[in-house]
């Protein structure tokens, strides 16, 4: 069993932004009536989403919750140590996107900066990470980035993905603290056998770029893609999120014997709700402990664990510490799971792109 | 496992189906009501009273509610 301890760690700051574009879920034009929309409202709890225009990435989102982050916190750029990119939405094939990053941002030329291509389980890995890193005492000062523009990848006219999906970027401040006494403890899992229950199967090299892959076609009725574009197989992918993600919430307790009774934050990759009730239910935890935002922003992959704690848990997260677990899991198939203790974060607005 | 149970609990994801169009022989992917959402709610019913987890493709696989319940009923075994 895979399990990591993490010492002298705390997250001192979050942001969060998102375009101002609102998709409402039941005036789409992929339904033929309201009722059928209201239908998928009302099993997935998703009402809306935020979308970019053709033209904003991910990266452009990034730049304003950095920006917001950082004044914030009263810090300069100049004083980020270590700066990680959750997203695979990139700006380019090559480079990096955190190397263009570092020049917007004006981070320092010796700054340690990498991205992280991963998907809805990112800021938990992400977290382990730029953690493990940062532990070593040297970097002091650290952002995580979970951003990501999934209203672009994915096709427009596939009715299986377009309620469900939106865009928006997160920006996450960790500090160097040897004052900090609780650890940060996580439990990582994957099944690549399921790769290709998420994928986009054109576009990488094992099948490049074609003009058949750039063609869109209805791939079963009322459903149209491109090779290029997202697939998600929700049966495949609702199987396993029932299954791994509970299991691996409950390893977490056993392994670091939590206390269950004294967590007083449930953060949930917000998948659809459907599946997360399933999963508080499976550990019994209140639902007045297990917030949600995805009514208002849809499923925004990496970005959604911060994205709630930004949007939900303001109050609380400024306040005294917090116990906290949080679980994410998703294309892969991969998840993590992960406690910490969170307070007197500086959490901004979720501010407009 | 029973498959009058199955069929039951089967029946019980369908809001506006007839409860007698459920047999162990109903195509079922053939009915109105059925929808991607309906076999979410399938793989949900048969992991909470089965503790199994289906995979798409046996729900593609399967044309009628008895066809289901035999694979559910040899991934218990």
């Amino acid at each position: 069993m895979s399990r990591l301890t993490i010492n002298n760690i705390r997250i001192a700051g979050l942001s969060a932004c998102v375009p101002s574009t609102v998709e409402d879920n039941l005036t789409l034009p992929i339904y033929k009536d309201q009722n059928e929309a209201q239908k998928v409202i009302t099993s997935t709890g998703i009402e809306r989403h935020h979308k970019v225009e053709v033209g904003t990435t991910a990266s452009d989102l990034t730049v304003k919750a950095v920006e917001d982050l950082l004044s914030n916190l009263g810090w300069e750029s100049q004083d980020v140590d270590c700066f990680a990119y959750v997203c695979t939405s990139r700006d380019y094939i090559a480079p990096q996107t955190a190397c263009v990053l570092q020049d917007r941002l004006k981070l320092r030329s010796d700054c340690c900066v990498f991205d992280l291509p991963f998907g809805c389980s990112g800021w938990v890995y992400g977290m382990s990470i730029v953690g493990s890193l940062m532990s070593h005492g040297t970097l002091k000062r650290g952002i995580l980035v979970a951003a990501e523009t999934n209203t672009q990848n994915r096709n427009p006219r596939d009715t299986t993905v377009r309620p469900l999906f939106g865009d928006a970027a997160t920006a996450t401040a960790l500090v160097f603290d040897p004052d900090n006494s609780h650890p940060m403890n996580f439990m990582f899992g994957v099944d690549g056998s399921g790769f290709d229950a998420v994928w986009a199967p054109y576009g990488g090299m094992r099948n490049p770029v074609t003009p058949d892959a750039l063609e869109e076609k209805e791939v079963s009725p009322g459903v149209y893609r491109r090779g290029v574009d997202m697939v998600v197989n929700g049966m495949d992918v609702f199987g396993f999120a029932i299954k791994q993600p509970p299991r691996s919430i409950k390893e977490l307790i056993s392994t670091f014997s939590i206390d269950v009774e004294t967590v007083d934050l449930l953060l949930l990759h917000q998948a659809n709700k459907f599946i997360d009730e399933k999963i508080r239910k499976s550990i019994k935890m209140p639902p007045e402990k297990t917030p949600y935002c995805l009514e208002e922003y849809g499923n925004v992959t990496s970005a959604s664990i911060p994205l709630t704690m930004v949007s939900r848990c303001r109050e609380q997260l400024s306040g005294d510490d917090k116990h906290c677990i949080a679980c994410g899991f998703g294309v892969g198939l991969a998840w993590a799971s992960m406690e910490f203790y969170a307070g007197g974060i500086k959490v901004g607005d979720v501010i407009d792109y | 496992m029973n498959i009058q149970d199955f069929i039951e609990n089967f029946a019980a994801q369908f809001d506006d189906t007839d409860e007698a169009l459920f047999t162990a022989e109903t195509e079922f992917k053939a009915l109105d009501e059925w929808s991607s959402l309906t076999a979410l709610s399938i793989i949900a019913m048969v992991d909470d009273e089965y503790d199994v987890i289906i995979k798409g493709s046996d729900i593609l696989n399967s044309n009628t509610i008895q066809d289901l319940f035999e694979i559910v009923e040899n991934q218990q075994q």
